[in-house]
């Protein structure tokens, strides 16, 4: 498989992964990447701060369309630190969640209102 | 021309309370002169809040000025650049306690981190905390803006601190005036859910009202945090309270409702957990 390396400091134009926006950005080249068969190698090399948000949007909305195993065989990062780590498996599974089960959220509405 | 007078304003209930009475005695006044005397209590970091019920006012056609403002309030709010917005000139702050009052568009996000490093993480006098703390500290605050910044759909927003050196604590508030959680929650779910719940639904982990993207997990992030932190949490969010800290949650309801969402966060600055990661995942695990 052919790799290719996004550097997300480049896409993005700066340090910070905060908004949603960027993330964004992210998920369409990603995206791209995936659609032409290729391997994508993410880097955070030179990054400061990632937020959930930013995560949400550039990684965990891959599993809209996409299952686990196609992801992981398509996707591998580098230069990110063990919080960041914490933070993608994070978003990764409540991206499962999210997709798997639609109705889960109304569900939990519910709970609290003990409906 | 009346007079008002806000009258110990400190970071409780009470003190959000009194805030919003203000607001609902004058938002249907239009054109009203408003002269506001500041006594007794006036806590820095509520300049978020209080700055963004003035907006609203002033979009009402009020006109707002400051009439008596007790010594030492006057000097915190010339300290943190607030009275700056009200024609007043700005105190250098010697001791460096103030968290400079900062009103900003949602879209400013790389402009809030800036004003983050320069007043937190890079502030000389601030304590020697670790840089792992400055860095959750940084990480839960901006959890919490970028929370604002999606959801509220607000013109502006506000955030405002304050350190108290000999308690060692921090506190910081960050303030919008768009939707709160009830109305945001209320709409999504076509349900009417009380605020006090609204809020506490929101700090679930994993629990979001985004349509197509998976969310819910910056609240729990800031929850989680403060619970190792041992620091406090408080929401004010339409007529609701929520509060999480060591004893608990507590949730009340307001008198009059708040025109959107006000959180504060108390931070303890001689917190001297490690935050290691015991289970970092590896590479291949993140999936």
């Amino acid at each position: 498989m052919k790799e290719y390396r996004i550097d997300v400091f480049n896409v993005i134009g700066g340090a910070l992964c905060i908004e949603a926006d960027d993330g964004q950005i992210i998920y369409e080249n990603i995206l791209k990447a995936i659609n032409n068969g290729t391997k994508i190698i993410i880097s955070f090399k030179n990054i400061e701060m990632v937020t959930t948000a930013f995560l949400n949007t550039a990684i965990g909305q891959l599993y809209r369309d996409y299952r686990k195993e196609e992801i992981s065989s398509h996707i591998s990062f580098e230069d990110i630190t063990d919080d960041v780590k914490v933070k993608i498996k994070r978003v990764n599974q409540t991206a499962k969640l999210f997709y798997e089960d639609p109705g889960r959220m109304q569900r939990t509405i519910d709970d609290i209102l003990g409906e | 021309m009346t007079k008002y007078d806000l009258v110990n304003i400190d970071t409780t209930f009470e003190g959000y309370q009194k805030l919003i009475n203000l607001y609902h005695e004058y938002r249907y006044r239009n054109n009203e002169q408003l002269e506001l005397n500041l006594k007794t209590w006036f806590s820095g970091n509520l300049c978020a809040t209080l700055g963004g019920l003035l907006d609203l006012l002033k979009d009402e056609m009020i006109t707002i000025n400051f009439g008596n403002i007790e010594n030492r309030i006057e000097t915190i709010m010339r300290k943190n650049g607030f009275l700056s917005h009200y024609f007043y000139t700005a105190y250098s702050d010697k001791y460096q306690t103030t968290i400079r009052y900062l009103k900003l568009k949602p879209k400013d996000g790389k402009y809030f981190f800036n004003y983050i490093q320069s007043e937190l993480l890079n502030h000389p006098d601030l304590p020697k905390m670790s840089t792992i703390l400055k860095s959750k500290i940084a990480e839960s605050i901006f959890e919490i803006f970028t929370n604002a910044q999606i959801h509220s759909e607000t013109k502006s927003i506000y955030a405002c601190g304050q350190y108290f050196p000999k308690k060692h604590i921090i506190e910081f508030t960050i303030t919008d005036t768009g939707r709160g959680f009830k109305e945001i929650i209320s709409s999504f779910f076509n349900k009417d859910v009380r605020a006090d719940l609204a809020i506490k639904w929101a700090f679930e982990n994993t629990h979001s009202t985004k349509q197509h993207v998976s969310g819910g997990i910056g609240l729990s992030i800031l929850k989680e945090f403060i619970d190792l932190n041992k620091g406090i949490i408080q929401v004010v969010s339409n007529n609701g309270y929520y509060k999480i800290d060591q004893d608990g949650e507590v949730m009340k309801l307001f008198r009059g409702s708040f025109p959107g969402s006000a959180i504060n966060m108390q931070f303890r600055t001689d917190d001297v957990n490690s935050y290691s990661l015991a289970n970092e995942p590896g590479l291949d695990d993140l999936f």
